[in-house]
């Protein structure tokens, strides 16, 4: 008992500026209503816990690996977008199915390139052309392939045939199955082989490319193939029961299907994470300002890419059943009722609580929350991350492919973006720039809470989150400041400027952050 | 007698600074072997070297017989070998016991090894919740040659064990590596020439990046001059 004290002592500055925001966080709350108070509240929770699923990521991903991965927040847009085409067109996502895995499938025979590469004359002009000899052609198969690969989609030009009708028609609960696209005269077969032929061309370009890797043992037994043969059998599984896989999509319980389209976007979103990580990020550890650049080019490339793919307008992507009613018994006297109704909105008092918004986001934020730092505290992973952003040198001298743990690292992260993503896509609706402000919102967050502090990361989005939302409730209802009489309502303006004003101040009191430590 | 490690005229660049210039000695299985040597010789980059954390440009290095530079070090420190490095690089942030942990290279390594370990360290049982920021530098210490012994290593590479410890906590580390010795082969970065020379079968001295002079600890306990010159301590 006598280390309390000490602990005191040693965060005198933290705790003297905890109590002060708190002091002034109830100073703030007792010039509101109840009702208006626990609606700010909740909102503020939710916003919350989208920046904390930014940020989060972003932290870990930092603690670990050194990397500012700026490109964070298109990741988080990406996510949203593919949910949005997972909920909306399932179709789509059925036909991109069997694509995805015969490309993918030449990447699991890693440890085959790397036997194959060290064959290979390790200098002299033919080593470094004939990665791209590998590469290239590979890459125009691919292409080739795709272009006449049937791939149903909407359309950028028609209206009819947008984003944003298709999301109206889903949000009316018509869901029509658009004709599926077929193969004009190409041949199914030509077009498999040529995937997978591209996909082992680009893997083992790259396997050539990474020389430092070239070298590491490689292990070659029947096991290697089992996952190639997988996923070209899935592949092709899929592509049999195209047609019936979309229309039970289709037909499915939207409760379901939210589901389904959550987890293909946090898929996604790692499988995104892991390529970048293993093929852009990787050869840049030690020039950190080429790999700022890099991020940062990625994320206007990635908004450019999402922008050919789904168009500029902005489109919602409808909730899930269990939170869209508003027929009878809506809105619902309590939480219970509001479930059982599946009713979009609660009455509080007077006041309404989105279920959606206000009390599932937050929700999901908390689970992830726990869910994180069960694996930081409580697996050999969690151990070696935690380890690692100490000392990765170490790390690796225990015998531990430090490598393949940042991978997962960053793959985790950027998971945990596309997870933010999709989640707030029925809430605040897609657009090409929608994470902009949650990576700005999440760098705040980190730099309030302490960078590499994964309870600061969680923290740091509260406050971010409630202050933004509570200065937004002020600017309807007013603040009245004390003895003077006058009521001020702050503007829109002030609202990202207050989270600013919040992280200079902190960082002005601890230099460090709330719970970071110090350099 | 057979060499468990094998260097061969190692050279090794840190930016654009050459480092080691030519170190080539061996390390005989079973043995203690101490590198000596003036600050800033190179006596740390080698064991660097060894481990694959600053991988030589030119030369040779052979563990076992098997040729590693070029391995990565993961790869290398699965092959057997545990490193202990200089400042201990004890994770502040886990337990005693996750610290011990984290080194396990197939599950259950530190099951098998914990009473192994906790009969040369007893300080350790009684920390074993404690994070390793809370821990003294005599228990760091030993808590970092602890953490190479949870896998099984053949070689164990360690920097400057005694640094900035108390003459009462070095006595009881002398006699905890000279326990280990019995089971693997030591090689000894030491700045204290007298527990050097209390601990080591032979030794290795570097100078300004090359291995200028090798043998028995014995025969050098006697050659004052060879002291004088390169340890600059009598």
């Amino acid at each position: 008992m006598e280390q309390i004290p000490a602990i005191m002592r040693k965060n005198l500055v933290l705790i003297i500026t905890l109590a002060v925001m708190l002091v002034l966080f109830v100073a703030a709350a007792s010039g509101m209503s109840w009702q208006d108070f626990v609606i700010t509240l909740l909102r503020g929770l939710a916003v919350g816990a989208l920046t904390f699923l930014v940020a989060s990521g972003f932290s870990l991903i930092f603690g670990l690996l050194d990397v500012l991965n700026l490109a964070h927040g298109t990741l988080f847009m990406v996510g949203a977008y593919i949910g949005w085409t997972v909920y909306v067109r399932p179709d789509t996502f059925v036909d991109i199915l069997t694509p995805l895995a015969l490309i993918i499938s030449g990447f699991t025979l890693g440890d085959v390139w790397r036997l194959l590469a060290q064959r290979v004359p390790q200098s002299g002009l033919w080593r470094r052309v004939l990665p791209w000899v590998a590469i290239v052609p590979g890459v125009l198969i691919g292409f080739g392939v795709m272009r006449g690969y049937p791939v149903a989609s909407w359309s950028l030009e028609n209206y009819a045939e947008s984003p944003v009708t298709f999301s109206f028609l889903a949000s009316q609960g018509q869901r029509v199955i658009p004709a599926p696209a077929t193969f004009g005269d190409g041949s199914p077969l030509i077009a498999f082989g040529g995937l997978i032929l591209a996909s082992m061309l680009i893997a083992f370009g790259l396997t050539l490319l990474r020389q430092s890797d070239i070298h590491t043992a490689a292990h070659v037994s029947w096991r290697h193939v089992v996952p190639f043969a997988g996923l070209i059998a899935g592949g092709l599984v899929v592509f049999t029961v195209n047609e019936p896989l979309t229309a039970w999509l289709f037909a499915l319980d939207t409760n379901w299907l939210f589901l389904i389209a959550v987890l293909a976007a946090v898929l996604s979103g790692m499988g995104l994470g892991a390529l970048m990580e293993s093929t852009l990020i990787r050869p840049l550890y030690v020039r950190p300002i080429y790999q700022l650049m890099l991020t940062l080019g990625l994320s206007a490339i990635g908004i450019e890419i999402v922008r050919a793919i789904w168009g500029r307008p902005e489109f919602t992507m409808p909730k899930p059943a269990l939170f869209a009613g508003s027929g009878e018994g809506c809105p619902a006297e309590s939480l219970w009722l509001a479930l059982q109704n599946s009713c979009s909105t609660m009455l509080f008092q007077g006041g309404r609580i989105r279920i959606y918004n206000e009390i599932f986001i937050p929700l999901v934020g908390l689970i992830v929350l726990i869910a994180v730092w069960l694996l930081l505290r409580r697996t050999r992973l969690g151990m070696i991350i935690r380890a690692g952003v100490q000392d990765r040198e170490m790390v690796e001298a225990l015998g531990i492919n430090v490598r393949r743990v940042f991978t997962m690292v960053f793959a985790l992260g950027v998971g945990l973006a596309a997870l933010g993503g999709v989640l707030a896509a029925p809430s605040i609706g897609l657009s090409n720039t929608m994470g902009e402000s949650f990576l700005l919102n999440a760098l705040i967050a980190l730099a309030i809470g302490g960078l590499t502090s994964y309870p600061g990361a969680a923290i740091g989005s509260l406050l971010v989150g409630m202050l933004q939302q509570f200065i937004i409730k002020y600017g309807q209802i007013g603040i009245a400041i004390p003895l003077t009489g006058i009521v001020f309502k702050p503007s829109p303006p002030l609202v990202p400027a207050s989270t600013i004003l919040l992280m200079v101040i902190i960082l002005l009191i601890l230099p460090n952050g709330l719970l970071g430590r110090k350099e | 007698m057979t060499q468990i490690l094998e260097l061969h005229d190692i050279h090794t660049f840190i930016g654009q600074y050459h480092i080691l210039q030519g170190v080539s000695f061996t390390v005989p299985v079973g043995s203690i072997t101490a590198l000596l040597g003036r600050n800033g010789a190179g006596k740390t980059t080698t064991l660097k070297t060894i481990m694959g954390l600053t991988p030589p440009r030119i030369g040779d290095i052979r563990f076992e017989g098997r040729r590693i530079n070029g391995m990565r070090p993961f790869e290398i420190a699965s092959l057997g070998i545990g490193f202990v490095p200089e400042h201990r690089a004890i994770f502040r942030d886990l337990t005693v016991e996750e610290n011990l942990k984290i080194a396990e290279r197939k599950k259950g390594d530190y099951v098998r090894k914990q009473e192994m370990i906790f009969s040369l360290f007893p300080d350790l049982k009684r920390l074993i919740n404690l994070r390793g920021a809370n821990l003294s530098g005599g228990q760091q210490q030993m808590l970092a040659i602890a953490r190479a012994l949870v896998a099984d290593n053949r070689l164990l590479l360690i920097d400057e064990p005694s640094e900035g410890l108390a003459p009462v906590v070095i006595e009881g580390l002398i006699g905890a590596i000279r326990h280990l010795a019995a089971d693997s082969t030591v090689v000894l970065v030491e700045q204290n020439f007298l527990v050097a020379s209390q601990l080591a079968e032979y030794y290795v001295i570097i100078e300004e990046g090359r291995s200028v002079q090798s043998g028995r600890m014995q025969e050098l306990v006697n050659d004052k001059a060879a002291i004088h010159r390169y340890l600059g301590a009598a």
